[in-house]
């Protein structure tokens, strides 16, 4: 059987106790370190669950998932996924090689708290939430910007966007890549400053009224953790926030905003005045 | 020899209308720095022990001792002319009598036609030298169309006319028909190069645009020097004299009057060409080499010519030179010819500019490069390194072509691969020196105006081998020099001594400075490979690599050629290929590109830097491509130029353009290493014909992207019929009757053929030209001479690709399948073809 284990937000006691038990008894444990991270390090990991586990990188993974399947059909493999299986992952592909093994693999599934639903946090009712979109580290000549469409049609309904920002843990350097070598770059973790500052970027390019500077968002960092933290504010005034280490996340306010929401992440603003001001002026009765 | 201080010299500078800059062309053997030396002597500008001895611009020792030249060499020359009413014959208004001509001196073998092409691109105009008795060679024809491209006017020097007269005696009339032979093919050449904005710069004896001499005996004229002499005498205009001593024009002694008919009552009349130009020199020849030692001093007088008094004593040959040098100075005729003819820069950048600039013809740099403004912004091309004394660091050679540089000036530095706005490819530093640049000799100089040659200090660090200085932040690029020869030889080298490594890549770096053809890489399996055009052309190079850039013993493996992959059919099927992550699927076909195609893209007809608009005219227009689809071209590859496409055919597929650049940058990669034997493509077009793409930016970068589409597109190559392209030279052999058989056995036992065998008239030799695949070229000048008991000498340069016959690649049983497992095996991979399957993703 292949188990695939949701570890939660933070950190290594997030797991569920089915999970745990689960990973104490498989014959191998993976945890795949590419999509999301934990705020600990695999030596806490194994100290808690008091066995071997392996790093599976996005090589691993991808291309060379047999190693993880093998005889899965036989004896048990967990696969830990930082978040919840299945939310904001590819493993889809996964679990369709596992049921396309011969002989098939059963696989069973064990959510765990995702940043879908973490976000929550904010006070930002879910209901009001459109389709989430992801943020790519620009580069000089690849600044995609087809997530600002979805934030068009999210914006043009009122309702919130959340943005998820790139992580890249043991990325190939694209340059080297291309010249046929394999070379991985540092790993790097995208700021709620960062965010902030491209989706001005690409409202300067597109110019459609979607997110630009005066645009209300939450940013969030370490959702779940002890020092989980929370900032609101125009995307000009998070462009210049520090929140600290990573994960974070972002939302853009959507217009239909209720007041209890308002209230709520008021509290978080960086700066009350330009809060108050700005909601007044665009959002206030506006959806 | 002139005796000028910097300060003089400067001085020229700022009179761009009295500047001529030139290069001496010629093929090999024609006598270009012989030729060039007699200039030197008589007008070479920096004086100097050494100056005058002979080859002047061969400054290498090894130039000297096989009598070649390999670099070429520029030179500075000071000209007046005779006459100050010879100012007015001049196109454009000069009013001071003092020219300054920057000559360049340039190899003539084929192998180093690059250093041909780096020398065409700083100056205007060309002298062209052609041997009376070869006439126009392989390399003349190259050469003359590499001018021409450039938009340079030529003029011609008809040269060893001494040994048309001392070894083949020939007659008068034949002489004059040999002469317009000759001029004939140079012409038939320039025709077919026809540019419209040059207008029609064929080269005409009457025009005063075409020379006729001896380099090595120091004499040369034009049909203009006699005609202002005769002009004089018969009281007629000089332009109409000059008319008459060419082509079908006769004076009748008897009725003394010119005639357009050779025929007068029954006899044959002397042609006016010959009565008037050629009886006085043949009547020196016959009384010289006779001995008819009474009649010298009478011929000398009715000529003017003074001998001093020891050379009275003088016989035979060396009297010849002494008396043909007094009565035809050929440095005379030829400053004339380049000072009335050939362009200043200020006429030849107005025409030059969009030839010279890739910017918009009405930005601020363009317009400074037209007017050739010395107080615009500063545009100043390099166009080759060159190696000071000072080992390891080079002078940046090139050319201003408007504003002014000077020592201390902060510039931008722009390589080939700039692009304006972007900070790739680019330096902002100061100028250290300006220097110019005189054979061996090097001369500081504080500033230099638009229109001058000079050196720089201080940029090779920023430079590969050639590019764009300039003080404007908007300027683009001067256009990137095309070569007609390119590394089809290469050989790897490695130390003997295990110490010597780091000296061994520090040497490879400054040899690729050094020569614009050069091409030096490391392999996957850590080979270091040395490409360059000619089997003599790397020898030099490893030569210089060995005694100088590394200075430490190499050992050097055996010749190996670089082919090239295609294919032969249309993929069979789509090739699909889905990304690591599986989310993402691109769907590509491969299949030819024709011929025509290929050698536009690697003429620089079809390029990555046109409008799309226009390329997909042409390509529609001359190559029957769908508009649609030629609009489409994603990219060109290897290396962004290559002879292979990228053709984007899909149909409304969102969020295609995000993931362009990945696509582009598989291509590029795959492009430069086959899948067949990881050597570069050629000739291929690649169709995308669909993809599918996750609607989330993050699962479709360039981690997911750039290796899928490596994949699709060597499924699609090896789905395509994998073929490959071998390298042929075009060989032109020059050779006595009795030694054809020789040529015709060593040719086909080494693959090659004849295509073309011309008698010269009026002489025993024959011209042959051949294609011999390069692969079977080494060792052919030894195995020909042996084979013609040395009568035969060959030139060979690179004319174009030809599929490897024999059988398929992937076969290992046929000729190409060896050779590709032989190449497999000498890179260190497995010496199978991975099969389509290892790149190919089932749905």
């Amino acid at each position: 059987m292949l188990y695939l284990i949701g570890l939660g937000l933070a950190d290594h006691r997030d797991i569920s106790v089915k999970g745990l038990e689960i990973v104490k008894k498989a014959e191998r444990v993976y945890l795949e370190a590419y999509t999301a991270v934990l705020l600990v390090d695999k030596e806490q990991l194994e100290a808690y669950y008091g066995r071997e586990v392996i790093i599976a990188d996005r090589e691993m993974v991808e291309s060379s998932s047999d190693e993880i399947l093998a005889d899965a059909d036989k004896v048990d493999v967990a696969f830990l996924v930082v978040g919840d299986p299945f939310s904001a992952t590819t493993h889809t592909d996964f679990v369709l090689r596992a049921r396309q093994n011969d002989p098939p693999i059963p696989t069973r599934v064990l959510p765990n708290a995702s940043i879908l639903t973490g976000i929550g946090c904010t006070g930002l009712s879910l209901y009001n939430f459109g389709q989430t979109v992801s943020m790519v580290f620009f580069t000089e000549n690849w600044k995609p910007s087809s997530y600002y469409d979805r934030v068009k049609e999210n914006v043009g309904l009122g309702l919130h966007t959340l943005v998820l920002v790139d992580i890249k843990v043991k990325e190939p350097n694209l340059e080297a890549m291309a010249r046929g070598r394999i070379r991985y770059e540092p790993p790097r973790y995208m700021t709620v400053a960062q965010c902030a500052a491209q989706m001005i970027e690409t409202e300067e390019e597109r110019g459609e009224g979607v997110c630009g500077r005066e645009a209300l968002a939450v940013g969030v960092a370490r959702v779940g953790a002890e020092d989980q933290l929370i900032r609101a504010g125009t995307l000009e005034e998070l462009a210049e926030v520090d929140m600290g280490k990573p994960l974070h996340s972002l939302v853009l306010v959507g217009k239909r905003m209720h007041e209890m929401e308002r209230d709520f992440i008021r509290d978080f603003a960086v700066n009350k005045e330009t809060f108050d001001r700005v909601w007044a002026r665009d959002y206030e009765g506006k959806a | 020899m002139v005796n000028f201080t910097v300060e003089e010299i400067r001085g020229l500078m700022d009179n761009p209308k009295n500047i001529r800059n030139m290069s001496v062309i010629a093929h090999v053997d024609h006598g270009k720095s012989t030729l060039t030396d007699s200039l030197v002597q008589r007008a070479g500008i920096i004086s100097s022990a050494k100056a005058g001895e002979a080859r002047f611009t061969d400054t290498r020792p090894d130039e000297q001792e096989r009598g070649v030249t390999i670099k070429s060499t520029a030179i500075s020359l000071f000209a007046q002319l005779l006459d100050e009413e010879d100012l007015k014959d001049i196109p454009v208004p000069t009013e001071k009598n003092e020219f300054l001509i920057n000559l360049i001196d340039s190899p003539g073998h084929v192998d180093f036609s690059s250093e041909v092409t780096a020398a065409l691109r700083v100056t205007d105009g060309a002298l062209v030298v052609v041997d009376t008795v070869e006439g126009v060679c392989v390399q003349t024809e190259t050469v003359l169309r590499q001018a021409l491209g450039e938009r340079i006017k030529p003029v011609v020097v008809i040269n060893k006319v001494d040994r048309a007269l001392l070894e083949l005696q020939v007659s008068k009339e034949d002489l004059y028909q040999n002469f317009s032979r000759v001029i004939e093919s140079v012409n038939v050449v320039i025709s077919t190069y026809f540019d419209k904005t040059l207008g029609d710069v064929q080269v005409y004896p009457d025009k005063g645009t075409i020379a006729f001499g001896s380099g090595l005996h120091g004499w040369a004229f034009t049909v203009r020097q006699f005609a202002s002499k005769y002009a004089k005498k018969f009281g007629v205009d000089k332009n109409k004299m000059m008319e008459r001593l060419w082509g079908d024009n006769y004076f009748n002694p008897k009725t003394k009057k010119w005639t357009k008919n050779g025929d007068y009552e029954g006899q044959q009349l002397e042609r006016a060409f010959c009565q008037f130009i050629l009886d006085p020199i043949f009547r020196i020849f016959n009384a010289v080499m006779n001995f008819k030692k009474d009649e010298i001093p009478k011929l000398c007088e009715k000529l003017e010519i003074k001998l001093a008094g020891d050379e009275k004593d003088l016989e035979g040959k060396q009297l010849l030179k002494v008396i043909m040098k007094k009565f035809l100075p050929a440095a005379d005729a030829l400053l004339e010819m380049m000072v009335l003819h050939l362009p200043s820069p200020v006429t030849a950048q107005k025409y030059r500019m969009e030839t010279l600039y890739e910017g918009p013809p009405d930005d601020e740099a363009a317009i400074a490069i037209r007017d050739c403004d010395p107080k615009g912004t500063l545009m100043l091309y390099v166009s080759k390194m060159v190696p000071t004394s000072d080992k390891g660091r080079f002078y940046a050679f090139g050319r201003v072509f408007a504003g002014t540089v000077r020592s201390g000036l902060k510039v931008r530095i722009q390589g080939p691969n700039y692009t304006p706005g972007k900070k790739e490819d680019l330096f902002v530093k100061s100028i250290q020196r300006t220097i110019l640049m005189m054979g061996r000799y090097t001369e500081p100089i504080e500033d230099v105006p638009a229109g001058n040659i000079l050196g720089l200090v201080g940029i090779d660090q920023f430079l590969l081998k050639s590019g764009t200085l300039t003080t404007s932040e908007t300027a683009h690029n001067m256009k990137v020099m095309k070569f007609s020869v390119s590394p089809v030889v290469q050989r790897s080298v490695e130390v003997k001594n295990a110490n010597d490594l780091p000296k061994l890549v520090e040497g490879l770096k400054r040899l690729s400075k050094s020569d614009p053809c050069v091409l030096t890489y490391i392999t996957e399996s850590g080979e270091h490979v040395v490409a360059g055009a000619g089997e003599l052309h790397l020898e030099i190079c490893l030569k210089d690599l060995e005694e100088d850039h590394a200075g430490v013993p190499l050992r050097i493996s055996d010749p190996v050629v670089q082919y090239r992959e295609s294919v032969a059919a249309e993929s069979r099927m789509t090739a699909l290929s889905k990304s690591p992550n599986k989310h993402n699927r691109l769907y590509v076909i491969a299949a030819p590109l024709s011929e025509e195609v290929s050698k536009d893209i690697e003429s620089g007809k079809i390029g990555p830097r046109d409008d799309f608009k226009a390329r997909a005219r042409i390509l529609a227009d001359e190559h029957g491509w769908d508009v649609t689809d030629a609009r489409k071209i994603w990219c060109f590859g290897p290396d962004t130029s290559g002879a292979n496409v990228l053709v984007d055919q899909t149909k409304a597929v969102q969020y295609l353009n995000e993931i362009k650049d990945s696509v582009v940058s598989g291509f590029q990669w795959a492009t430069k290493e086959g899948p067949v034997a990881e050597e570069p493509m050629r000739s291929v077009r690649f169709n995308i014909m669909d993809v599918t793409l996750h609607a989330d930016a993050i699962h479709r970068g360039g981690g997911q992207i750039i290796p899928t589409a490596r994949r699709v597109l060597y499924a699609a190559t090896l789905l395509a019929d994998p073929s490959l392209l071998e390298p042929v030279f075009l060989v032109e052999i020059q050779v006595p009757e009795n030694a054809m058989g020789g040529i015709y056995s060593v040719l086909t036992r080494r693959r090659g053929h004849v295509f073309e065998e011309v008698q010269r008239p009026g002489t025993p030799l024959f011209n042959i030209k051949a294609y011999l695949p390069v692969n079977e070229s080494f060792g052919f000048n030894a195995d020909l001479r042996s084979n013609t008991s040395g009568q035969a000498f060959p030139q060979m340069v690179f004319d174009h690709w030809q599929l490897l016959p024999g059988g398929s690649p992937l076969d290992k049983t046929t000729m190409p399948g060896k050779i590709v497992e032989t190449m497999r095996k000498r890179k260190g991979i497995k010496p199978d073809v991975p099969g389509y399957e290892n790149y190919y993703d089932k749905l």
